[in-house]
C-alpha cells in the first residue's frame, strides 16, 4: 500500500510543488501569528521571542480588566458591534428586496452602479470625504443653515460620532452588501412566482411568502458570520473617522490595541485584549449558533 | 397578468426610494469634487454645493505639482499592479492541485485554508511576524503580506472544480505535464475568475492603509493613503510649499478635495471595465463558496 501511495505522490509531484508557496504564506502570515498569542500568557520579550519569554498566567488579563480605559474602550465596542448589528446588518438585505422588484433593467443597473461605487472607496477616502462634507463650509453646514441652525464640527463631535459611524458604513458598504443577496435571489426558480400570481397573490405576498423566506438561511448565515466579528469593527473604519475629540466614544478595542501594543510596545498586554476580542467573538457565534438551530434544524453554521 | 392600482404604488414607491438612496450615494462624492474645482473664496462663503462655483484649476495645479504625491502615487501603483499579478499566479498555483482529487492532501489542507479564514491573528503577534522576517521599513510590505487570500483561494478552487474533467486527462495522457496544463489549458479559460480575483486583490492592495501605518516608518515609503490622510489631518503638509497664502486661490479645503479625487480617479477609470466581472465573481464566491 504505501508503495502504491508513494508511487502516486511521484506520478503527481507537480501538484505538490505547487502547493508549497500557498502553504509557506500560510504558515507564515498565519498560522506562526496565530500560535504567537500565547504571549498573551508570557511577558514577552523581543530578544527571547514567542518561545522563550517567561510565562505570567492570567496576568495580563487581570491587568486589563482592572485598567481604567478598559471599561470605556470595552463599552464604545460593544456598542458600535451593537449598533453595527442592529442597524447596519439589515440595511443590505432590504435594499436587494427593493432593488429586485425593480423591473426595468436599465434603472436597476443604474442604481446598483450608484450604490456599488462608494464600496471601493478605501477608509482613508471616505474619512476625507466626510471630514469635507462635514467642515465648517461643507455641505452638511450649508444645509443646515438654509434651516437656520448653527455650524456644527460634526466630525470633532462625540454626539455626532455613533450616527457619523453608522451612516457612513451604510453609505460605503450596504450596497455592496446586496451582491450576495442578489445572487441568492436570481437562483430562485421563476416558476414559484408564476404560480403564485395564477393563484393572485399580490407583489407584497410574493415577497412576503416567497423571496424572503429563500432568502432567510443566506442571512442567517451572513448574521452568524457577522456575530463571530461582532467585535471586529474593522480597524481602518474607526482609525480614520476617529479625531481626538471623540476619543471617548470612539476608541474601540482595534484602535486601543494599536496604540498600547505596536505604539507603546506592550506587546502582551495588547496580545491579551485582541484574544479576549476573539474568545467573545467566539462564544457569540457558539451560542447563537446552538440558537439558530432550536429555531430550525438546519440552521447554524454546523 | 394586470396590476393593481395597489402594486403600481407600491413598485413605484420602491422605485423613488432607490433612485432618491442612490442620489444620496453618491452627492458628497459631488461635493467633494465641486469643492477641489471652486476658488477659496467661493468655497469660504459656503457657496459651493454640488456644483463648482468660480471654476479653477488651482488646486489641481498644486495637487499636481507636488513630486511627494507622484511619488506615493507610482509607488501605490506599482505595487498594486505587481502584487495582484503576484496574488493571481501565487492563488492559482495553491488553487489548482487543491481541486484535483489526486492531490492527496488536499481535504487536510483546505481545512487549514478555512481555519486560516475564520481565525483572525491578534495583531500584536502578527505585528512581531511580520517584522522578523523583515519586512518592517521595507518596500515589499506593500505587497507580500496581500498575495494569497484564503476566501479568494477558495473562489478560484471552486471555480477550478467546475472544469470538465475530460479534457484535461485526455492532455495528462499525452504527456502534458501539470505546469503545462495549468498554464496552457485551465488559465485561459479561467477569464472571468482572473478578473473577479484581479478586482478584489486590485482593491485592496491600492486601498492598503493598516499595513503602511504599522509597518512603515520612513516617509520615502508612504503609499498614496497614508500620504492622503496626512493631507487629511495635517494642514502643514498639504500646504507645504506654498508661498504666501494670502493671494493664493486654494485653501486647506479645496486642496484637500482635490487630494482625496485625485486618489480616487485610478478606481473610476477602472471600474467601468472590471464592473461586468466583479458581479459574477461575487456570485461564484458567495453560492458555492
Amino acid at each position: 500500500m504505501k508503495a502504491i501511495a508513494f508511487h502516486r505522490m511521484k506520478m503527481h509531484w507537480p501538484l505538490y510543488v505547487m502547493a508549497i508557496p500557498g502553504i509557506v504564506f500560510l504558515i507564515v502570515f498565519k498560522y506562526i501569528p496565530l500560535a504567537g498569542a500565547v504571549i498573551a500568557f508570557k511577558d514577552y520579550s523581543v530578544f527571547q521571542g514567542f518561545m522563550d519569554s517567561p510565562w505570567v498566567g492570567f496576568k495580563h488579563f487581570k491587568t486589563l480588566i482592572d485598567h481604567p480605559d478598559f471599561a470605556r474602550v470595552f463599552g464604545n465596542t460593544l456598542m458600535l458591534g451593537a449598533l453595527k448589528l442592529v442597524l447596519i446588518f439589515p440595511v443590505p438585505v432590504l435594499l436587494a428586496l427593493m432593488i429586485n422588484e425593480i423591473r426595468k433593467t436599465a434603472l436597476k443597473k443604474g442604481i446598483q452602479t450608484a450604490l456599488y461605487i462608494p464600496h471601493f472607496l478605501s477608509w482613508v477616502i471616505v474619512g476625507g470625504i466626510l471630514f469635507d462634507f462635514f467642515s465648517l463650509s461643507g455641505l452638511f453646514n450649508i444645509i443646515i443653515g438654509w434651516f437656520g441652525d448653527e455650524s456644527v464640527l460634526a466630525m470633532q463631535e462625540s454626539a455626532y460620532f455613533r450616527p457619523i459611524y453608522v451612516l457612513a458604513s451604510i453609505w460605503r458598504d450596504a450596497g455592496w452588501g446586496t451582491v450576495v443577496y442578489m445572487a441568492a435571489i436570481s437562483a430562485i426558480d421563476l416558476q414559484l412566482y408564476e404560480s403564485a400570481m395564477i393563484d393572485g397573490a399580490s407583489r407584497f405576498r410574493q415577497i412576503r411568502h416567497i423571496t424572503f423566506p429563500i432568502l432567510l438561511p443566506t442571512v442567517m448565515v451572513l448574521f452568524l458570520l457577522e456575530i463571530g466579528n461582532f467585535l471586529d469593527l474593522g480597524f481602518d473604519q474607526v482609525y480614520n473617522l476617529l479625531t481626538p475629540m471623540t476619543y471617548n466614544v470612539g476608541d474601540i478595542l482595534d484602535t486601543y490595541v494599536f496604540r498600547t501594543g505596536i505604539q507603546q510596545a506592550q506587546y502582551s498586554f495588547a496580545t491579551a485584549v485582541g484574544l479576549f476580542q476573539s474568545v467573545i467573538g467566539f462564544i457569540m457565534v457558539y451560542t447563537f449558533n446552538k440558537l439558530s438551530k432550536k429555531v430550525s434544524d438546519d440552521g447554524g453554521l454546523w | 397578468m394586470p396590476e393593481s392600482r395597489g402594486e403600481k404604488v407600491f413598485v413605484t414607491g420602491i422605485t423613488v426610494f432607490l433612485i432618491l438612496f442612490s442620489i444620496i450615494a453618491i452627492i458628497p462624492l459631488l461635493s467633494v469634487i465641486a469643492t477641489s474645482f471652486s476658488s477659496k473664496s467661493a468655497v469660504d462663503m459656503n457657496l459651493v454645493t454640488l456644483w463648482p462655483k468660480q471654476f479653477t484649476l488651482d488646486s489641481w495645479m498644486y495637487i499636481i505639482d507636488r513630486p511627494d504625491l507622484w511619488k506615493s502615487f507610482f509607488l501605490t501603483l506599482g505595487s498594486t499592479v505587481i502584487g495582484t499579478v503576484l496574488a493571481l499566479l501565487m492563488t492559482a498555483l495553491f488553487a489548482y492541485p487543491l481541486s484535483k482529487p489526486e492531490f492527496r492532501w488536499g481535504s487536510v489542507i483546505m481545512v487549514g485554508v478555512v481555519i486560516a479564514m475564520i481565525f483572525k491573528a491578534p495583531i500584536v503577534p502578527y505585528f512581531l511576524t511580520v517584522r522578523s522576517i523583515g519586512l518592517y521599513d521595507n518596500p515589499l510590505v506593500l505587497i507580500v503580506p496581500h498575495i494569497l487570500n484564503p476566501f479568494n483561494l477558495i473562489i478560484m478552487r471552486t471555480f477550478f472544480k467546475q472544469f470538465s474533467k475530460d479534457l484535461e486527462e485526455a492532455a495528462l495522457l499525452e504527456g502534458c505535464g501539470y505546469f503545462r496544463m495549468l498554464f496552457q489549458f485551465v488559465l485561459p479559460l479561467s477569464k472571468a475568475v482572473l478578473a473577479t480575483l484581479a478586482l478584489f486583490y486590485g482593491v485592496v492592495l491600492w486601498n492598503q492603509f493598516q499595513h503602511p501605518l504599522f509597518f512603515l516608518q520612513d516617509t520615502n515609503l508612504f503609499p498614496l493613503q497614508i500620504k492622503i490622510r496626512q493631507f487629511i489631518t495635517d494642514d502643514n503638509v498639504i500646504m507645504a510649499g506654498a508661498a504666501s497664502t494670502a493671494d493664493l486661490n486654494y485653501n486647506e479645503r479645496t486642496l484637500r478635495a482635490a487630494t482625496v479625487i485625485f486618489a480616487i480617479i485610478p478606481i473610476i477609470l477602472v471600474y467601468p471595465f472590471l464592473q461586468k466581472y466583479f458581479v459574477k465573481g461575487a456570485m461564484i464566491g458567495s453560492v458555492k463558496g
